[in-house]
This record gives C-alpha cells, sequence and structure tokens, in this order.
C-alpha cells in the first residue's frame, strides 16, 4: 500500500513538473472543450436568403417577411439568374428563392402555384432544414390547420431548445478524456522502458501488477482532476449544462472509463518500444474504437457486423451512459450495463498489460 | 542551398520512416480516418428506433402506423403502453421516439375537430433529434393532408420545387468526404513534420545540424520535403477513396486540386514545425498538435456547418484559420467545378498561398542553429 | 597552418553558468585533452568552439574570428564536433554505408576516388569494414563510437572536437579509436581536442587543460601536471593522516608526511586538487548492518545459461559463481554479452538455456524470484533515475518501494547521504548533479533494503577520478561491513584490479575466471590489467 501511494504521488509530482504537458492537459480541459462547444451549430440559422422577385410582389413580400432572425438573414435581392448563381456557389448564399411572374395569379385563382428554391447543398444538413423551415413558413402563412384540424405536439425530451453547445462541448469532453488518458498512460509506461527504470520497477519487492495499476491509477487522477475542473468551469459553469441524472454516478462512470482507456494506454506501450509507436498506435486503435462508439453513427444503425464489433468499444459504453445521465436522467439502477462493459473491457486490457510487461522470467 | 545536402537529408528521412514502420501512420492513418468518418458521420437518420401507441385502432391510425413501418428511417413498434412507461424506454435509452396517436383520432380529423398528435424524441443528439422532428412532422402532416384535404383546396396551396445545386441527392458523403479530406490533411503533415525535428532534438541527432554548415534553409527543406512528399501522394489516395469509394462527382480541375493540396500541406507541416520549435519531448509536440489542430479543422472544414450560418465572431475566427479557404476551394473542386473562372476560388488560393509563406517565414525564422 | 585562439570565451545556461571566461591557444597537428570533472565546462567550451552554442567572447580559428554560432557558420565546414554520448549522432535505422554517405553528402563531400580510398580507410581502420550493412541501432557501443568518429572524420575537419569519445568504450576500441586518430593527425595536421575520463589518454596527449568549476585551472603538458604533484605523492599510509586522501594505494598530502614518496600519475592531480579546494574526502562510512549469517556462502550460481536473439547468441553456456564478500569483475568488449547475462539473472530476459540458482534456490519461474527481490539490488547503466524529481524524492520514493517503514525513511536517507558524502545534494534535481554524484546516491537507492548481492553495470562510465575512487572505497566497505556479494561491469580496466575475482567475457562465451592475482602471475609481462585484457583479446 506504502509503494502504492509512493508510486502515485511520484507519478504526480512528475506531471506537475513538465510544464509543457501540464499546459497542454489545462487547455485540453478547458479551452479545448470550450471551443467546441462555442463554435458548433448544427442547426441551420443566419441562413443567407437571395431572391428574384418577377412577381408584383404583395404576397411574395408577406412570405419573405416571414422568413427572419435566427433562422434566416435579411434577404438580398438579385435581378438576374446568374447574378443570384455566382453568390450560391461564393457561398455567399445558401438559399435562392424564385417568384416567376405568373405566381401572385396562380396563388389567387388556386391553380397550383409554385415556389422555387435554389439550395447550396454542399451543407446539405443546412439546406434540409432550411427547406423545413420554408415548409412551415408556407404552411403557416397559408393558415393550413385550418384545413387540417391536427396538431402534432413534439415534445423535445432532456433538451427542449436542441442547444448544439451542450452536445458539442459534451461530446469533446468525452473524447478528450479518451485522448488524455491512453496517451498519457502509454507515455508514462514507454517513458520508463526507454530510460530503463522499468527494468528497476520489475525487481521491486512490490507486485508488479500493484506498480501498473498505482501508474495507471496516477494517471486516471490527472484525468479526474481534469474532469472536475471541466465539468465544474465550463459545463456547468459557461454552458450551463442541465444534469438530469445523477453527477456522481457519471463520475463513478468517469473513473472507470479512464481506468480502461489507461488500460489501453497500457496495451500500446506494452507493444510499443517507444514515443514513435505509441503515437501511430494510439490513433490506429482509438479512431476506430470512437467510429464503433456510435459517437457519429448510433450503433443500432449501423451495418450488422460493426453492431457486433461495437461491443469492444469501451467509449460506446461511456457515451451512452454520459448522455444517460446528463439528458436523460436514468437512474443509477439502469446504468448497470454501461458500468459492466467498461470494466470488463478495462479488465482485459489490464490483463494483458501485466502479462506483457508486469512480469519477470 | 545545396541540392546534395537536401538530397541526404531526404534519403536519411525518408530510410528512418520506412525502417521505422512510420510509413504506416502516414498512410494508414489518412485513409483510415477518410474511410471511417466517410461511413461514420451521417446526417441522414435512419433506423429510429420508434414506439407508436396507438389509442384509437381506427383505419386512419393503421394508415398511419403503416407509413411510419414502411419509412426507412424508423424502425417502428406498436405496442400499448402508458405514456410514463413508455418515457421510461427513451430514459433507458431503449427507444428514440414515441408517437401517441389519440383517441378518436379518426371521427376529429373526419369532423374537422381538433385532434393532437403526441410526439416525444429523446434530444440528447439535437442534429438527430431536428431530423427526426422534421421526418415526423412530415409524414404526419402528409397522412392527415392526404385524408381531409380536397383536391381544389390542395391545389390552391403552394408547392415548393426544390432544387439542390451541387448535391442534388443530399449526400451525406458529398459533404463530408471533402471536409475529412481538409481535416486529414491538416491533421497528418503536422503531426509528421513535428515528430521529424523533435525527435531529433531529443535523440541529440540535431548536433549533426547544429555543427556542420548545412544551413537553416537546408535543415527545413530537408526536414519539410518529405513530408511533402509523402503526404502528396496522400492527395491521390484520398482523392481516388472519395471518387471510388465514396462515388463523389469531381467537377473541377485536377491541377487546381492538386495544387491547392500542395499548399495546404506546406501549411499544415509548417504548423508542425512551429509546435517542434517550442517543444523538446515527442509526447507533447504529438499531443499538442493533435490538439490544435483537429479542432479547428473539424470546425471550418464547413463538414458540420457552413461558414456563412455561424455567428458573426466565429466567423472572423474562422476566416483567421486556414481551413475554410482550402475547404471552399475543395467543395468547388468536387461539387461545383468553377474553378479558377470564380474570383473567390483565385482570392481563397492566393490566401492559402500567403498562409504557407508566411507561416514557413516565421517558422524559419524561429528555428535557432544552437542548443538553446 | 591551423591556429585556434579563444579569447575569454564564457557559456551561459538559462539559469547557471556552464564555463566562466577562458582562453587557450592550440595549434593543427597538436591532441589537446580537456580534463576535469563532469560538469567542468569541457563540452561548453567544446560546443561553444563549434557554433552550437551562443557564447560571450570570441573565438578565432582559421583565419576567421566569431563571436556567435552565426558568425562560426564559415569555419562549420572546417570543424568536426562529436557530442558527448555513445552513438549520440547517429540514426538507429540507418547503416553503416547510409551513415557515410548521409555525412558525407550533408558535409558536401565530391565523392570522387581519393574520398573513396579515404573511405575506406576508415571503415577499414574503424574495423567496420565487415559490418557496413548493419544497422547502427544493431552496433555494440565501441562500434557506434567508432562510427560516430569516421562519420567525423568524413571532411577532413581541420578542427575535431570530441566530447568523451571513450566513454563507455572497452579497452580494445579505445585502443582502435586512438589509432584512427593518431593516423588522422599525423596526416592530416587536424588540430585535436579531446576531453576524456581516462587519465592514461590525457598522458598520451600533447597538452591537458584542467577544468574545474569552468575554469581552467592548470594547463601543460601531462608529464609537467604530474610534476607539479610529485612531492604530494606518497606511498600508502597505513593510518590515516590528518588533511590527506589514502586511495588506490597512495597518500596524497599538502603537508610534507615522512611516507616514502611514490610516482604520481595523472590521477594525482585531481585528488591534490581536491584537497586543495575541499580538504581530504570526507571519510565514507557505510551504514551499520547486522551480517546476517544465515546466507548461504553461494550467492548466485550459473550452469551453462545461455541466451540467444534469433541466430546469435549472446550468451554461450557460461558457467559463473558468486560467493558472500566477494566483488567479481565482469569484464569484456561491448557486446561480448555482459548486459546479457546480468539481466539474465535479474530475471529481466529470459533464460534460453542453463541452470540458476540464486541463493541456493533454483529459479525456474518468476514466482521463485519473488521472495529474492528483496535481497537484490540492481545499479543499471545510465543510472536509471527519475529525473522530475529531487535526490530526496528519488530516495523516499524508492525505500518506500522498499517497503522501508515511513518513520525509518528519513533517517535512513539523512544517513545515506551523510555517509556517501552527497548530502548537500539532497534537494537537487539529478539533471542538475555531476555523473559522480548521481551514482553514488543511485547504488544508495540499490542498497537502502540491505540487499545481500548487488549487480551493477558499469556504474563508473564517464565519472571522474576522484568520484570513481571514492565509489570504490565504497564498495570495499560494502563488501567488508555487510558481507554482500558484488558483481560488476566496467571498462576501465585499472578498476579490475579491485575486483577479487575477474570473468572476462568474450562474443558471448567465458575465456577466463581468475583472481587478479594469478591472472597476473600467468600473463608475467603485463604492465597493468589492460594489458592483460588486450592479450585475451587478441590472441586467437
Amino acid at each position: 500500500m506504502k509503494a502504492f501511494l509512493a508510486i502515485i504521488r511520484k507519478e504526480l509530482l512528475e506531471f506537475l513538473r513538465s510544464y509543457g504537458l501540464l499546459i497542454v492537459v489545462l487547455y485540453s480541459f478547458t479551452l479545448d472543450v470550450y471551443i467546441a462547444g462555442n463554435g458548433i451549430n448544427l442547426d441551420a440559422r443566419n441562413v443567407s436568403v437571395g431572391v428574384i422577385d418577377y412577381s408584383p410582389g404583395f404576397i411574395s413580400n408577406k412570405i419573405l417577411s416571414d422568413l427572419h432572425y435566427p433562422q434566416f438573414q435579411e434577404p438580398v435581392f438579385f435581378t438576374s439568374q446568374e447574378k443570384l448563381n455566382l453568390a450560391i456557389r461564393n457561398k455567399e448564399i445558401m438559399v435562392g428563392i424564385v417568384f416567376e411572374s405568373d405566381f401572385e395569379k396562380r396563388y389567387h385563382t388556386g391553380n397550383n402555384p409554385v415556389l422555387n428554391l435554389l439550395l447550396d447543398s454542399t451543407a446539405s444538413t443546412q439546406s434540409y432544414l432550411a427547406l423545413n423551415y420554408i415548409r412551415h413558413i408556407l404552411m403557416r402563412f397559408q393558415d393550413t390547420s385550418s384545413l387540417a384540424p391536427a396538431e402534432i405536439q413534439i415534445h423535445k425530451l432532456f433538451n427542449p431548445n436542441t442547444s448544439y453547445s451542450h452536445f458539442m462541448a459534451l461530446s469533446e469532453f468525452l473524447s478528450i478524456i479518451t485522448l488524455l488518458a491512453v496517451i498519457l498512460t502509454a507515455a508514462v509506461f514507454v517513458k520508463e522502458k526507454e530510460n530503463g527504470t522499468w527494468d528497476i520497477m520489475l525487481l521491486m519487492p512490490t507486485d508488479a501488477k500493484a506498480v501498473i495499476l498505482a501508474k495507471s491509477l496516477s494517471q486516471v487522477i490527472i484525468v479526474m482532476v481534469g474532469t472536475f475542473v471541466c465539468v465544474g468551469t465550463v459545463l456547468f459553469g459557461i454552458f450551463d449544462l442541465p444534469i438530469n441524472g445523477s453527477l456522481a454516478a457519471f463520475m463513478l462512470l468517469t473513473f472507470f472509463y479512464a481506468f480502461t482507456s489507461a488500460g489501453i494506454g497500457l496495451f500500446i506501450a506494452s507493444v510499443s518500444r517507444n514515443i514513435m509507436q505509441v503515437a501511430q498506435l494510439s490513433v490506429l486503435i482509438m479512431m476506430p474504437l470512437i467510429f464503433l462508439s456510435g459517437a457519429w453513427t448510433p450503433v443500432y444503425a449501423m451495418h450488422p457486423i460493426l453492431e457486433c464489433l461495437s461491443i469492444i468499444s469501451p467509449l460506446r459504453y461511456y457515451i451512452q451512459g454520459s448522455e444517460s445521465v446528463f439528458f436523460r436522467g436514468t437512474a443509477l439502477i439502469d446504468l448497470w450495463e454501461y458500468f459492466a462493459g467498461v470494466i470488463v473491457l478495462g479488465g482485459v486490457m489490464f490483463w494483458y498489460g501485466f502479462r506483457k510487461i508486469g512480469k519477470l522470467f | 542551398m545545396r541540392i546534395g545536402v537536401i538530397k541526404a537529408y531526404f534519403k536519411k528521412e525518408l530510410l528512418d520512416i520506412y525502417r521505422s514502420k512510420l510509413i504506416l501512420m502516414v498512410y494508414i492513418m489518412p485513409s483510415m480516418l477518410l474511410i471511417l468518418f466517410g461511413y461514420g458521420i451521417k446526417t441522414e437518420v435512419t433506423h429510429t428506433r420508434t414506439l407508436i401507441i396507438d389509442n384509437d385502432q381506427s383505419k386512419a391510425s393503421y394508415d398511419l402506423v403503416s407509413t411510419f413501418e414502411h419509412s426507412k428511417y424508423f424502425n417502428s413498434e406498436v405496442k400499448n403502453l402508458s405514456e410514463n412507461r413508455a418515457l421510461d424506454l427513451i430514459k433507458q435509452d431503449k427507444k428514440d421516439l414515441i408517437i401517441i396517436i389519440p383517441e378518436e383520432f379518426e371521427k376529429h380529423l373526419l369532423k374537422g375537430l381538433k385532434t393532437s398528435v403526441g410526439v416525444y424524441i429523446d434530444g440528447s443528439f439535437p442534429s438527430r433529434a431536428k431530423t427526426t422532428e422534421n421526418y415526423v412532422n412530415g409524414i404526419i402532416y402528409d397522412t392527415i393532408m392526404k385524408r381531409s384535404v380536397s383536391k381544389a383546396e390542395s391545389k390552391a396551396l403552394i408547392t415548393i420545387n426544390a432544387r439542390n445545386l451541387f448535391n442534388q441527392s443530399l449526400r451525406d458523403e458529398d459533404m463530408i468526404v471533402p471536409g475529412v479530406i481538409s481535416l486529414v490533411l491538416l491533421i497528418a503533415p503536422a503531426v509528421l513534420s513535428a515528430l521529424l525535428i523533435v525527435k531529433e532534438k531529443e535523440n541529440g541527432t540535431i548536433f549533426n545540424f547544429y555543427s556542420s554548415s548545412v544551413k537553416k534553409s537546408e535543415f527545413l527543406a530537408a526536414k519539410l520535403l518529405p513530408v511533402l512528399l509523402l503526404h502528396g501522394i496522400n492527395i491521390f489516395i484520398l482523392f481516388l477513396w472519395a471518387i471510388y469509394l465514396f462515388e463523389l462527382p469531381f467537377r473541377g480541375s485536377f491541377l487546381l486540386y492538386t495544387f491547392s493540396s500542395l499548399i495546404y500541406i506546406i501549411i499544415s507541416l509548417s504548423v508542425g514545425l512551429l509546435v517542434s520549435i517550442i517543444t523538446s519531448s515527442q509526447i507533447v509536440a504529438y499531443v499538442l498538435t493533435l490538439i490544435i489542430t483537429i479542432i479547428p479543422g473539424f470546425l471550418y472544414s464547413g463538414m458540420l456547418m457552413p461558414i456563412s450560418s455561424m455567428e458573426e465572431e466565429s466567423v472572423i475566427v474562422a476566416h483567421i484559420y486556414p481551413v475554410m479557404y482550402y475547404t471552399h476551394i475543395l467543395y468547388d473542386v468536387f461539387l461545383v467545378g468553377d474553378g479558377l473562372s470564380a474570383s473567390k476560388n483565385v482570392l481563397y488560393l492566393i490566401i492559402l498561398v500567403g498562409y504557407a509563406a508566411i507561416l514557413l517565414t516565421v517558422g524559419s525564422l524561429l528555428l535557432k542553429k544552437r542548443i538553446a | 597552418m591551423n591556429r585556434l585562439q579563444v579569447r575569454k570565451v564564457s557559456v551561459t545556461y538559462r539559469k547557471k553558468t556552464g564555463l566562466k571566461p577562458v582562453s587557450l591557444e592550440a595549434t593543427g597537428g597538436e591532441i589537446v585533452g580537456l580534463i576535469g570533472a563532469d560538469g567542468a565546462g569541457k563540452s561548453s567550451l567544446m560546443h561553444a568552439i563549434a557554433g552550437a552554442k551562443s557564447f560571450d567572447g570570441e573565438i578565432k580559428f582559421d583565419n576567421h574570428i566569431y563571436s556567435s554560432p552565426k558568425e562560426a557558420e564559415k569555419v562549420k565546414g572546417s570543424i568536426g564536433l562529436m557530442p558527448q554520448g555513445l552513438g549520440l549522432i547517429l540514426y538507429e535505422q540507418l547503416s553503416v554505408n547510409e551513415h557515410l554517405d548521409f555525412f558525407a553528402d550533408i558535409r558536401g563531400i565530391r565523392q570522387d576516388s581519393a574520398f573513396k580510398t579515404y573511405r575506406e580507410r576508415l571503415l577499414h581502420m574503424a574495423g567496420l569494414s565487415d559490418f557496413t550493412e548493419r544497422q547502427a541501432g544493431k552496433l555494440s557501443g565501441g562500434m557506434m563510437q567508432k562510427l560516430a568518429l569516421i562519420c567525423t572524420l568524413l571532411h577532413r575537419p581541420k578542427l575535431l572536437l570530441l566530447d568523451e569519445p571513450t566513454t563507455g568504450v572497452d579497452p580494445l576500441s579505445r585502443m582502435e579509436l586512438w589509432d584512427i586518430l593518431n593516423d588522422i593527425i599525423a596526416k592530416e595536421k587536424t588540430l585535436c581536442i579531446v576531453s576524456t575520463a581516462y587519465m592514461a589518454e590525457a598522458t598520451k596527449m600533447d597538452r591537458v587543460f584542467l577544468f574545474e568549476d569552468g575554469e581552467i585551472i592548470d594547463k601543460g603538458k601531462a608529464g609537467e601536471l604530474i610534476e607539479k604533484v610529485r612531492p604530494f605523492s606518497y606511498e600508502a599510509a597505513p593510518e590515516p593522516f590528518e588533511k590527506s586522501i589514502t586511495i588506490h594505494g597512495y597518500t596524497y598530502s599538502l603537508k610534507p608526511l615522512k611516507l616514502k614518496p611514490k610516482e604520481p600519475t595523472l590521477d594525482a592531480v585531481f585528488f591534490i586538487n581536491f584537497i586543495k579546494k575541499y580538504g581530504p574526502i570526507p571519510e565514507i562510512s557505510i551504514v551499520h548492518k547486522d551480517r546476517d549469517e544465515d546466507v548461504p556462502a553461494t550467492i548466485m550460481e550459473a550452469k551453462g545459461l545461455t541466451k540467444r536473439f534469433g541466430e546469435f547468441v549472446a550468451n554461450d553456456h557460461i558457467d559463473m559463481e558468486l560467493n558472500r564478500g566477494e566483488i567479481l569483475g565482469l569484464l569484456g568488449a561491448n557486446g561480448a554479452g555482459k548486459t546479457t547475462f546480468i539481466k539474465m539473472l535479474l530475471g529481466l530476459l529470459p533464460i534460453d538455456d542453463g541452470e540458476l540458482f540464486l541463493l541456493g534456490e533454483r529459479i525456474k519461474s518468476s514466482d521463485d524470484r519473488q521472495i529474492l527481490k528483496a535481497k537484490i539490488g540492481y545499479v543499471s547503466q545510465h543510472f536509471a533515475l527519475y529525473k522530475g524529481m529531487s535526490v530526496r524524492e528519488n530516495l523516499r520514493y524508492f525505500a518506500n518501494m522498499h517497503h522501508i517503514e515511513s518513520e525509518r525513511i528519513s533517517g535512513l536517507i539523512r544517513e545515506y547521504a551523510n555517509t556517501l558524502g552527497f548530502y548537500r545534494y539532497l534537494d537537487v534535481l539529478p539533471t542538475d548533479l555531476p555523473m559522480g554524484i548521481n551514482q553514488r546516491f543511485s547504488v544508495a537507492a540499490a542498497i537502502m533494503h540491505e540487499p545481500v548481492v548487488l549487480f551493477l553495470d558499469e556504474p563508473t562510465s564517464g565519472v571522474d577520478v576522484v568520484a570513481r575512487a571514492v565509489f570504490w572505497e565504497m564498495l570495499q566497505r560494502l563488501k567488508d561491513e555487510w558481507n554482500i556479494a558484488i558483481l560488476i561491469t566496467t571498462h576501465y580496466m585499472s578498476e579490475a584490479e579491485f575486483c577479487d575475482r575477474v570473468v572476462l567475457l568474450r562474443d558471448g562465451k567465458k575465456i577466463t575466471d581468475d583472481t587478479v592475482k594469478n591472472l597476473y602471475q600467468i600473463h608475467p609481462d603485463a604492465h597493468n590489467f589492460e594489458d592483460i585484457f588486450l592479450d585475451y583479446y587478441n590472441s586467437n
């Protein structure tokens, strides 16, 4: 136990004295998460609209007056199709609206009035959303609800205002935990291998398993401190992230997950000879794990083979678990699957690490 | 600059990269990222796990249910549960969407009385929630309209004739793949060039540079050219993936693609150079490079959102990073095809060249040919 | 004529002074030696001359005057620097040939026939002709240094700066290195500035400069330096005198003593200087420990130990015994298999063949080692210490790892620091300390748990004369007072004489195993142990 604490103390001391690493880690947990949360908004906002109006303009202006902030920018009028096209190509305009000369007549006579839209779909998400906004605007404009009395009551659970910053900040934060826990741990072990101190560690009367666990735990502690800082200042402080479940459950899950990631780091370290190899392997191993985790596409929407493979990605359990705690407010008891997944995978990693570098001959 | 010196270093770097198996990272990482992201990021939302509670059990409600059942966007299941039980399923992440059809749904519709369909969406993944919302809205409205609006009435409604320029079928790949190319070409060369220089610092072989008459420019050229060459090949590999695996159109000039990509790689490796100047250990250089390239690479690649719909401050920041300019050209060569006839492309290309020149100059000015 | 003038050159690092203003002059064809303790400023001076570090003052070489690395650019073409560290300037992944090509190209050498002949000659002299395709990472330490040297010589520099080129190199390779140097200098009239930790090498140089604390405190021919200390060297006194040092069969004293004078070596210069500056070496003593008598007389017994790396046999059926109260020297050229052998003993490498007994127990698996761990101490090459922690923190860490009770640790650290003489460095980081101090405190780290056997792998490489002498004193005390067994490898043949018994390895095979005394009897012509070593290595 004493040796165990001594190792943790030593690792933390060494970490605190390598200022470069300290600064990088601090940056990752604060500014980096802030930038991610602040910068990305997948919503269609501020959509730039270009208009060519060949119609008399009474109806068209009424429609256009409904395109407003925050979804749309003030429409810009163009005199010819070419100019509008050019503006779209230059990404100055995302949505072009063309009112034909007979638009108003057809509208009044009920003879299939058509609104022409030109969408820059190099940004397909936003174009699609913009199209839907305009559809809604038209429906409201023509008061279709009087025709069809059904209303759709949509409740978006857990995130009623569709805030992207919450989601993106949380996602970035989860990625940072993964990245740092894996690389920091791998580096700690490989550095000892490179310097020859690992041999000495193996010769200590302290059990090598305890040494490995303690070293990993020290990096987990660094990550956990980063987690507290990040959750406290950035997630809660700046982004005001709501939490519907228990913070303690999240912290516990994070702790286990960090340990499992450290296990991946240990695995990488045990098959690498130097930092260069760590750098290569960590990318080659982490990216597929992130891919399989469902961070981008939910696991259930994957190809069945990939869906099967995804059970080996600890990030899968962690992401689902964290989102459940923060957004869905899932009860602790219902999180057991995520805990189990993370812990089992971590166990496998450490088992391999113990066998590979934790033994004398 | 003496060609012999550069050639010698060049050859040494290539041998070193090859024998230390770094070559794997050079060629596997970019392709792997492209394939993973290309397949991994979908804006189209399919297989939404849907629970429909049909409290009406009428013709109209069956119609609605069957529309959901036949849609590839939804994996629907009809079950009679209480609202609370159903909500628990969302909480446990078993369902993403719950649709509750009220009693007397059909009756109300026929009589033109108010009726309301309840929809619950898991909003944890905001973009998916938004898209799901739109799909659901569309399906329900269409079904209702079909039942309750007469032909004459429907003729009077404004229809939308939307044309998607450049990406007719709204394919995700068309949007994601150019973005990933720009991301990958920002990260990978930066990491490699940073590691190549810091490695010499850490191992002590940097003395060969300090103590010989090798000029700073020669050393830089020798360190950066292999990166440019190796990743230059990636320009073509990534191109082939994009065209043949992801079936992207290629409407622009290949020359412009290659040239702008090369310039972009120079920018990226200059970032690596700058990192290598302020760090002396490989691990710090590595993590630092990753962190300072991934986020801007993602944000301003246009993969997730167009610059034009960003907030004002973000728009300014986007203009500071080189990512936006290159991405613009990439989307042009793949999807638009205006090439240099569009003045904006010319301007952006010039800006990229300027970036490369500035970063490279700053890097070489800061690089010191002596022990710190 | 290549003439080097160094005028009031000083070097500062971020916080500390590396070199106080020094001046010196030298001309082509000369071999100038820089000697002095680790951190005395030798490397700083070389880096300054090579234009690899900014400095104050002025250097003139080859009719160019420079006072910054930038101005030094014009002379760099005629300077060759080989920095300190085994194979430091080599690239692990490149082969010998590729290195020569690389260095020729970065030096802008025309690859004409004259160059090719020169290159062949260098390869031949370095004994690397048969290894041109081998990668540097797979060369032995001695070969690496020879390769590094010929790479530095490739452009026929007029000024050669070699920073401890022979440290960590075996006697044979060392001799070959000097042969190359002497040959080149004679033919090319190169000015050669060499720093060395081997005083025997310094005696052969034209002039030596003695460095201490960033200053040159003495200079002249080795003979002249020795002459100055002649009055202070005596045959070893049976009892210690006030203000004197008695070590390795000598007594050094500034005050005249009634002892028989003894012909001093260059080592004496260091001891005399030490006395002048610090007084006598503080008495080294060892923390008291009760002798445990239940330890078997034979600590380690190896029977036919064999290690193979693929085709290559690193250890070929080696039999060896190590007894309690014995210092066993394990000698051999770089790559002869010394480190491999120790690693097998410790369990850091699997044993391919043979039997190993430790403390009377047959070792079959790692489980058998678990209980023995507490009885073994190990100091590896390059003293594996944690660079981010002070000496005290390092020691505390190791003490904890050895399960020493917390209450005892502070006292123990103080005791060891006092007795081994590094008390005032306790709160300094290892990177800021001379090697000699690091060496002593890594031994402290290895013996705090009072082992019965100590394995030391090249603990004295790169350590200065006085520190080395103190180190051996310490080992003797350990042996005498704790009655422990010590297995040590070294490249200083003079140190072999302090061992009770010596085992010589060559190409993975044991070629002799005998007491030092017997070996001298077998080789009556040998002046010193180096001769004996070379005898074994040169005979087929």
